[in-house]
Formats: C-alpha cells, structure tokens, sequence
C-alpha cells in the first residue's frame, strides 16, 4: 500500500458508536436536546451549581430601579498596591518531593489566576492543570474553617491556644520516655524548613516514628536507586536529549511528577525541523496519555509488565549490552510480546546513550530497578537521565505506613500527629487503617477539610493552602525556593511547619519567621535582607541545585530480574489502578473544574469507571454504563462499566481517587473509591478478580461525540518518512477548493493588529492544562455532571480526541479546538441582532449585552465551539468563590451565548498600554491563556502582520493547514499536521 | 326602537384618528427622552455617607484633581481616596465636625467608608481612565464641571451611544495636557483643528468595535 492510499484509507473515529455507526448514534448528541426548557432536577445539580462562578451586581438587578452601587476605597491602603493593576508574585507549588515555580496573578491582593515561572527550571513558565485548578482549591467553600476537638460523641470548636495548652501536657509525658508512643505521619515533602522543624521534633522525642507516606508515592524508584547505586534517588528524565523512549506504564506527559517539563523537552525531541526524530515506545495496560502519543503502543496486561521489561533486559544482553545480572528472556511472556520485546531492544541499542527506559509510578521496585540498570547498561545516565537525591526530604518507604499500621493495631502508639494527607480513605485497604487508628488515643490531623480521616481523629485543624502560608520547597534537582503567601488565611488555619514547629518547641510559630530562619543557612553569604528580597522576586534562589549523583557501577539487577521474570497469577481478570487524570489521587476531588474536565482519554467526566476492552466487555456480556460488581477476596467495588478501545483484555483499569464520602459538596459520591480493592501487597495491580452484573444503568457523562465536526478531514498526520517525501502532505486536500465570494468583505484586515493562532499536533500531548488555564481566565462556569450529559458544558476549549485504526489497538490524536476566528464567520451571518460581529483586528467578537439567545450562530457554526448559558450558572455562587473570579471578563448571565476570545482582555491591556508608553506591541507580550501554560509550548499566537511574529514563521510551515477549508471561513487559528515517527521494521498487523 | 350607540359616537373616528396618533407620538417621546438615559441616568445625585463638596475642596480651594484621584493617571479606575488621604488633612481641619463623624469613625475602627457610585458604568463595559488622559481627554468631558458640584452629580447619560459619538469623533474632546483637570474648559474656536492636530501627535485612533469596551 503506497503512502498516499493509506492516508486516504485512514478513517478517524471518536468512539465505539462511531466506529460501527450503530443507530444509538442518531440520538446521541444533537446539539442541542429536546428538553431545552426543561429546568434543573433535583437538590444535586443545584448544589453544583451554587458552587461555581460569580455574579456582580447586575446579575440581580430586578425592576428598573438603578441598582445603587457603593465605592468601598480602602482605609490605609497597602503599599505599592493600586486599584485596578493586577500584581504578580513568585511564589511555588509544592507537590510532595517536587516543587515548580509559579507566578500568581493577584487583583486587590485576592490571588486569581496561576502562569508558570520561566525562571524555575521545573516549570519554565509552564504549568499544569492541576497547578492551574490549584487557585480554586483556596476558595473551595467547603474548607474547613475551625479547629475541632472531639470528645466522645460530640465535637466542638475551641481555640489553637487550647489545642496547643493540650499539647504541653502530652508532650510532657511523652518526653519523659523519649518520645516512645508518638508517631508523626506526613506526605512526602521536601522542604528546608520542615525538615529542619521535624529534626527539632526528633531530637525531642529520639523514639518517635515520623513516616512519610501517600497513596501513589516514589518509593519504588528511590529503593530502585538504592538498590543498585546505593543512594535514594529519583530519575529525572531529559527528553530532549532521547532518541528512543520506551515507558513501562509511565505516564510522562500527565501523571509523572515531572510532566510540566517533559511535555516541552518531548516537543523539542520531536520537532521535525531536526534531522532525527525521537520514537516512543509504551507498553501499558490500559490506554494513558503517554500511550497515546506513543509511535507504538504495545498492549499488555498489568501482570506483563515486569515480564516484558525483563525480556527488554535480556535482548538488549542478547545484543551485546550486558546488563548485569539479566538472565533469558521470561517464559511466561507470550511470544508475540517478546517479539516486540525484541524489537524495541533493538531500536533502543541503536539509540545507545541516547536510549531511555522509563518505569511508571505504579510500577514496583524490580521494574524500577530494571529500567535503571537498562538505561545504566545503554550509557544513558547523564544523558537522558540524572538520578537525583531528594534534599531536605521526608522519603516514603514501601513498607511505612504497613508497619506504623501495625504498631497502632498493638497499641504501641498512643499520640498519632497526621499532617495532611486522608489515609483513612486512601491507605491499602488490608491495613484497615480506621480500625488502627481507633486503637490510638490522641490522634491529630492538620487537613484541609473536615475529611474521612478528620472524621475519626480527636483533634482537626484546618490546614492552610499553599498560597495562604509561609513555606518552602526544594525541586527534584535540590532547586531551593520559597512558598511566598499572597493572601493572609481565610480560616483559622495552620500550615505543616507552624504545627511542628508547635510539636517541636510547644511555641507558638508563625511561619514566616521559621522559614526566614532557615534561609539565613541557605542562603550566600552576604546582606540576608538583599538575598532574600532577591528569592521572593526571583520565585528561585540561584544556583542552589545539587549536582546529581555519579551513577557509574551499578550493581547487579539480578534479584530484580528474577522478581520481573515470575509467571504471574492469572485467573479470570486482572485489576489495574491508576492515578486519575483528573482528581490525581482524590486530593482534588472537590475541584469542580478538575471534576468537570473531559479526562483527555476517556472523555468521561465527573466519575471514574471500570475501564476494559471492547472485546472482553462483549465477553462479559456488559455494555457501557452497565454497573457492575467486582469481586476480590471478599472486598467488592460497585460502579459503571466503560468500554475503551485500545485496553487490555482481560483487564480492567480502575482510577482511584473518587468515591470521596467527605471531600464535599462537589466531590462526595462520585463514582467509586477503588482504593478499597488495593492492598499494600498488590498496590498496581491483582489478579482474580469476579466480575457481574447488577442489571442497573448509570448515566457516564462523557463529551466525546460532543462538538463533532461529522467525520469530516479535520486531524491530519503522517509517518516522518511520508512527510520527508512530500512535506506539504497536509495541504493537499484543499488545494482544488476553488474560492467562491459568498461572504461580504466588511474589513481588509491589513493594518493594526491581525490576531492568529497556531496549533502544532505533533507537539500538543493533551494533557489538558490549556482548557484549565482557559477556565481560570475566562471565568468559565462549571455546569454539572446532568448537564454535561446533555451536551452543556461550557469549557471554551475543548480538547478532540480521535481513534484511527482497530479498537484492540488505536492509535490516537489529540486536536484542542477553540474558536477559529474566521474571517468568514458563519455564526455572524445568522444573528438577528448583531450579537456576534467582526472588529478590524479579525477577531470574531461575542458581544453578550446584545445577545437574545436564540442560539442560531451556534446552530450555524461548523467548529461547534459556541457555548450557551441554558441556566444562570453563577447566581447563587458563595462569595467567597466569587473571589476567584478574573475581574477583567465579564462573567455570563443566563440565556447568552459565549466562546474563546482569545483572550480579548490580555489584547487589550497590551494594546492599552503600548498607547500609554508610545510603543509597539512586541511578540510574544500577548500570550492567550492556553498559550501560557502549554507545557508542551504547542500554541502560538501574534500578530500575523508583524514581520518578525512567532506565529508567521509556524503559518509558513509546510505542515500548516486549516480546518474545513472548503468552507470558505479563512479561520485565524490553523494547525500543524501531527507526526509519527514509526519503526519500519514494526510489522504492524492492524496498519 | 331606540338607538343603540348615542349620538356622539358619530365623532368616534375624527377623535380616534387625530387622538391615536397624537398619542402614539406622544407616547414614542415619552420613552425616548424618559427611558433614555439622558433623563434615567443623567443627573443622579445620591446622598452619600459625608456631604463631601467638590465645589469647596477642587473648586474654592483649587485641590487638584490629581490630589485624591491619585492613580487616575496609571489605573483603569479613578481611584476614589482612602480614608487615609482624607484624614491627612481632616486630621486638623474641622476636626470637631459633625459631618465628618463616618469619616472618624473609619480611621479609628479600620472600617472604609461606603460611597455611593455614581457615575457607574455597567459591569460588561470596561472603560480606562488612564488611556484617556493619556490620549487627552479631561475630566470634566465625562464628569462635567465637578468644581461646581456641592454635592457630585451624574451630568452626562454615559450610555454607549454617548461614548461612541466621541470614540468616532474624538477632536472636539480632545485638550492640551496642562487643561486636564479644568473642570470649566471649553473648546476654543479653532478646536477642529486643535483637535486634529493632537489626534496626529498623540496616535489617537479610538476602538469603535464591540471588542474596545467589552469583553
């Protein structure tokens, strides 16, 4: 088959239905629904709706009566703070032993919108969704607002002096025995100040256990380094320098801890103006973001894994790069696998020192220790990855929280200090961790909300979020810096490093002296007030990276390999768990925006499933939306079924992370808490599993026939080898589109400014963070799982997701969608009122005051990207969500039609305050939102008249091409065409 | 048989001809000028918390404008003074002012004093002072003679059509920058061509797309 019929051949579809155009498709997503006018049902969707959004004061103006506003100026104002001029601050997101920079947008000192800061090294003025999503976790009305002291039944609020007052007195007789009976549990966490804090506490009390712990921690790939380097360490990945990637199970581009850069580092890998072009190899279980940007995605059951990591070893020894201790290949691996097996150590040896094998974060040690010793055999340590020592930092151990378990079931703890974390709800569920913890008689947890864990404790004290505290954090390079607060706490709430420092010193602390302390150590010699002033500004002290540690004779993974090389149990089904892209491990359950974000694989919102494979759901006899029952030794798990082409068969994938009873309004009840089938023994994945049917449907609301463009040529990619033959290959199917002048000229779009964007495919991962970032921009309402299902969400981004090739095994293409901005625009033809017009910068403007609802534009659009406000989302929004709202957009009433803007706001500042300065706009000072935090740097945006413009030179590029050409519409926004690069020698029985 | 309808219905169409129409005209004037914001808007003068008079302080005793407006020139919004800027005169003068009893009251309990809003835009509209008194545009052209003002007062409708009158012709608005904040200016003769040549200098080109205001 030449290039050219298989181009043509090649069909992309969205799902199932789809695929097999089954007649249910007729009445799956019309655009808009019948029952219109029905109006909302029910107490729950209510409640959602309360919980999103802001309206001002105009939302409520009834009658004619001139609504009387009042001016509220300040009594002292703050210094350097001017109305109406947003200031930003540097400060960090701490996540567990990794920390990004980050720049905090701030309106009249009420914090609201997150950037990347391109001045630390993790985030490079990047960020991801859940960083973005972060800011409205500090506004989440269900926040625990006071400190609880429970006795016997009843729990009553009392005062941070009188849990301190407490405190003394245990502390004096724990003290008297060295601490024996206290134990201190915390997430991983590197931070100077902690740290130093925990030490203060540990020389108090020498027997005091302090153990670090979350639900989906690094311990694998720290005792991995340990193991055959003799230091604890975690990889840090350089994907720029990475020829040939294999992922075992590693979500690179969404849950590795370092994705933010990775996303960035993969683009440059891959970006086609190089002379090589990096391939990547996965081999996963169920169908993750990695996979799907995957050249070839190898599909195996989770109990494959190690195996097939084994076999890489033992072929790659096969092929002259021993490693050590590597024996041959696993039996138990089937022989088509260890075909593949074979291949990619082919392809990897040929990468040599640029070869990377990559073990997810599920993954146990042996896998871990194996892709070590692989990638230590290829030479790759110092090139495509560094091996770094967490500094500063608690580390988690696999067997931790197993044995501090242990030591409350005996009774050998009596004081139980759990800063953060929810171990009741996440903790394996064969350490039956409430039943520990009832055995414990002073129990503490310092938590954001009044949690699982909170529930059962005797003392609850609300947690402060990380823009309301002083703190710090070192990134995974040892990078130093400072968790600079933007607004004082909302509540009555403390942070992990006043706590300890409470447990350590009984004294009052506040954080910010603590942490000052600390840096007068870190930071050079010389003016500390200088120095420091110079950390808060910068977001990153200087230089302050620990060089990685010299890898160079690795021990023998002998021992690993036999672990990996073990036939593993197979019974009927496999369950595999895996963080959720959503809601992470459940820490973000109450995160509306993140809840109500399409998973980029799945399209499935607000609720986890039981995901599996077309063909064992027709084994099964069980249908999507089918709820079923798993079964595992006597542990069961009821929720709906989802069938997900490209999944292993015989294996179900399962997120964690939902199924909250205590996270709050927004999280509590959706979908199930797949934490009760995991056990420390089998934490990635088990075998065994029983599986019926409850003869039940449940709604899965999902958008991915949402805004279909009806099968039409809108994704278009090509091998690297086609694309080097004929690099224009995107082009070619509009160049017989002849121009026909249906529409009136109204502007000539030659002088000011002409706004236009570029999506390049092959850089863009999915991962999501840009239709966040929009949200947070936008002031986007969150509408509801009921809604969503009716084709009503509002996220004025959407990410597509396309299949092409067999449902057993997809490949996959991501295409995000805001709006075009035609020149030509279809929605402006069709208002009555005017609503929806062009201004001379070619953007195509939503006026709202104007608009009547009548919802023709959005009928009359071919990008399906115009959203409509069927309800007043924000009417009866909390105030305090209010003030995560961006003052600079209008937010939506009821009955109005909105989309993407570009973000008209930013265009407007800028253009503002070049008229102010008398300059010139230069490139690159608008960024649209999207734009912003793309991790994979995929979006570019300018002024296309502007000579020297980004945005011009991606136009130009051979891969450039625009959606529906045959429409006429001349949209600003235009896409690069993806590439692939495929092995040739991959006999792809499914191309 | 007696008549059904009485004698003087015989006038019925002459009344009803003249009378509808009459009324009808009548009625279209009603609503264009009292539903306009020329009469609803335009002159709205709301008590506020302390009769502070414009008239004493920018007028009599020629405060600048700038003086408790302080960062009109850099922010989108004028920014009404904080107690404190009032309290570093109040301090002294009128101390035992009755009048001044909410303004005391603030400063002593950190509690900032409500004003009532009165030249108020709606909320979907997002208008700049400082890019018009960058372009040179004064105060009193939204404002009017505030100097005057005892109490401040709404003077002109600030609806949409207002500003787009001068957005697309912005000459006559258009005053040196040393006449910024004279409340009493008024255009001189030759503003046409004052005005034009300023519009050159000063690369003044107003946005009249829907996108200039809202967003």
């Amino acid at each position: 088959m030449s290039d050219a019929e298989r181009r043509t051949q090649r069909s992309y579809w969205r799902s199932l239905e789809r695929l097999y155009e089954s007649p249910a498709l007729a009445d799956l997503a019309p655009e808009f629904a019948e029952d219109t006018g029905e109006p909302p049902d029910g107490v729950t969707r209510r409640s959602i709706l309360q919980l999103m959004g802001a309206s001002l004061a105009l939302a409520g103006l009834a009658g004619c009566r001139r609504p009387v506003e009042y001016i509220v100026p300040y009594v002292n104002p703050p210094e350097e703070v001017v109305p109406g001029i947003p200031r930003h601050y540097a400060t960090t997101y701490p996540a567990g032993l990794h920390a990004y920079g980050v720049v905090v947008e701030s309106h009249e000192e009420r914090p609201t919108k997150l950037e990347g800061n391109a001045a630390h090294p993790f985030s490079r003025g990047a960020a991801s969704g859940w960083m973005q999503a972060s800011t409205l976790n500090l506004y989440d009305p269900d926040r625990s607002r006071r400190i609880m002291q429970r006795k016997g039944e009843t729990v009553n609020p009392v005062s941070y002096d009188a849990f301190i007052d407490s405190w003394k007195k245990r502390a004096t007789e724990l003290a008297a025995n060295g601490g024996e009976g206290l134990a201190v549990l915390l997430e991983p966490v590197a931070s100077p100040t902690l740290t130093r804090l925990l030490k203060a506490l540990r020389d108090r009390f020498p027997r005091a256990r302090v153990v670090a712990w979350e639900p989906l921690h690094e311990a694998a790939a720290l005792a991995a380094s340990q193991s055959l380097f003799g230091r604890s360490a975690l990889p840090l990945y350089h994907l720029d320098q990475a020829r040939t990637v294999l992922a075992l199970d590693c979500d690179l581009f969404l849950s590795e801890p370092e994705a933010v850069i990775y996303g960035r580092d993969w683009a440059a890998a891959r970006n086609p103006r190089n002379k090589t072009m990096a391939r990547l190899y996965a081999a996963e279980s169920t169908l993750s973001l990695t996979g799907a940007n995957a050249d070839h995605r190898i599909v195996m059951r989770g109990a494959e894994i190690p195996l097939f990591a084994a076999a890489v070893a033992s072929e790659l020894s096969a092929l002259g790069i021993t490693v050590p201790g590597a024996g041959s290949a696993p039996k138990a691996l089937s022989t088509e696998l260890r075909k593949r097996a074979a291949m990619v150590a082919r392809d990897l040896a040929a990468a040599g020192r640029h070869g990377l094998v990559a073990a997810g974060r599920m993954q146990s040690a042996a896998v871990h220790e194996l892709a070590l010793a692989i990638n230590a055999a290829l030479g790759a340590i110092g090139t495509t990855l560094t091996l770094h020592a967490p500094q500063d930092a608690e580390l988690p151990t696999a067997s931790g929280l197993h044995d501090l378990a242990a030591a409350m079931q005996s009774g050998a703890v009596t004081d139980l200090i759990m800063l953060g974390g929810n171990p009741v709800y996440s903790a394996p569920v064969d350490l039956d961790f409430a039943g520990a913890l009832s055995k414990v008689q002073h129990t503490v947890h310092l938590s954001s909300h009044l949690d699982e864990t909170s529930e059962l404790v005797e003392w609850h004290l609300p947690e402060t979020h990380y823009l309301e505290a002083w703190g710090d954090a070192r990134a995974i390079d040892g990078t130093a810096s400072v968790i600079q607060p933007l607004i004082a706490p909302l509540y009555d709430g403390h942070s992990a490093i006043e706590l300890v420092g409470v447990l350590a010193t009984d004294q009052e602390q506040k954080s910010y002296e603590a942490v000052r302390q600390t840096w007068k150590d870190l930071l050079p010699a010389g003016d500390f007030e200088t120095g420091w002033r110079q950390v808060l500004h910068d977001g990153v002290l200087a230089d302050s990276a620990v060089p990685s540690i010299a890898a160079t004779s690795a021990a023998s993974a002998a021992e690993a390999f036999g672990e990996a090389s073990k036939a593993p149990v197979f019974e009927r089904l496999e369950l595999t768990f895996h963080p959720s892209r959503s809601v992470f491990d459940g820490r973000f359950a109450n995160n509306p925006w993140l809840q109500e974000m399409p998973d980029p694989v799945t399209k499935i919102t607000w609720r986890n499933v039981a995901l599996m494979a077309p063909a064992t759901a027709k084994k099964l006899g069980v249908k999507s939306g089918d709820v079923v029952v798993l079964r595992q030794e006597g542990r069961k798990l009821k929720l709906a079924a989802w069938a997900l082409p490209g999944q292993a068969e015989d294996s179900i994938a399962l997120e964690v992370g939902y199924g909250r009873t205590r996270a709050g309004k927004v999280g509590n009840g959706r979908g199930a808490n797949a934490y009760d089938l995991r056990t420390s023994t089998a934490p990635a994945f088990v075998s065994a599993a029983a599986l019926e049917r409850v003869g039940r449907w449940e709604l899965v609301p999902q958008t991915q026939q949402h805004g279909e463009m009806a099968g039409r040529d809108l994704v278009r990619e090509a091998d690297l080898d086609e694309f080097r033959k004929d690099p224009k290959f995107a082009q070619h199917p509009d160049e017989d589109i002849k121009p026909s002048p249906l529409y009136p000229q109204e502007h000539s779009y030659e002088s000011g400014h002409q706004w236009a964007m570029t999506v390049d495919l092959n850089a863009c991962t999915g991962c999501n963070a840009c239709v966040i970032a929009c949200q947070s921009e936008n002031n986007i309402p969150v509408v509801g799982p009921e809604q969503v299902s009716k084709n009503r969400e509002m996220q004025w981004l959407r990410v597509d997701r396309y299949f092409t090739g067999s449902e057993a095994a997809p490949s996959v293409v991501f295409q995000p969608v805001p709006c075009m901005q035609c020149e030509n625009a279809p929605c402006e033809e069709v208002c009555p009122v005017g609503a929806t017009v062009h201004d001379r910068e070619g953007l195509n403007v939503m006026v709202y005051n104007r608009c009547i609802g009548t919802r023709y534009c959005s009928n009359n659009c071919p990008y399906k990207v115009r959203h409509f406000n069927f309800f007043n989302y924000t009417k009866d929004t909390p105030q305090v969500v209010r003030l995560a709202m961006n003052p600079d957009v209008t937010v939506r009433s009821r009955g109005v039609m909105e989309k993407c803007t570009y973000c008209i706001q930013r265009i407007r500042e800028a253009e503002i305050s070049s008229h102010k300065t008398d300059r010139p706009i230069p490139d690159g000072e608008v960024k649209t939102a999207c734009q912003q935090t793309c991790p994979a740097d995929a979006i570019r945006f300018g002024d296309q008249l502007d000579p020297k413009a980004a945005v011009l030179e991606t136009k130009k590029d051979p891969r450039n091409y625009i959606l529906l050409a045959e429409l006429e519409t001349k949209p600003r926004t235009s896409y690069l065409a993806g590439l692939r690069n495929h092995n040739p020698a991959w006999e792809d029985e499914d191309a | 048989m007696a008549q059904i309808f009485p004698k003087w219905l015989n006038k019925l169409p002459l009344v009803l001809g003249v009378g509808v129409p009459a009324f009808l005209i009548l009625a279209t004037a009603f609503v264009w000028y009292y539903f306009s914001p020329k009469y609803t808007d335009a002159g709205y003068s709301p008590v506020q918390p302390v009769p502070f008079s414009h008239k004493l302080h920018a007028g009599d005793m020629q405060i600048s404008c700038y003086y408790c407006h302080a960062q009109v020139e850099v922010s989108k919004v004028a920014t009404v003074p904080p107690t404190r800027v009032c309290m570093n005169c109040h301090r002294v003068v009128g101390a035992d002012k009755p009048t001044l009893d909410p303004l005391r009251a603030s400063a002593k309990n950190d509690r900032p004093m409500r004003w009532v809003q009165v030249d108020a835009l709606p909320g979907f509209a997002y208008f700049d002072h400082s890019a018009h008194i960058k372009a040179g545009v004064g105060c009193s052209t939204c404002h009017g003679d505030v100097a005057s003002m005892e109490r401040i007062r709404q003077v002109e409708p600030l609806s949409m059509h207002w500003c787009l009158d001068c957005h697309r012709n912005p000459v006559m608005a258009l005053r040196p920058y040393d006449q910024i904040t004279n409340t009493t200016w008024t255009p001189p003769a030759d503003q046409a061509k004052v005005g034009a040549k300023l519009m050159a200098e000063r690369h003044i080109a107003p946005p009249v797309d829907c996108s200039g205001c809202h967003r």
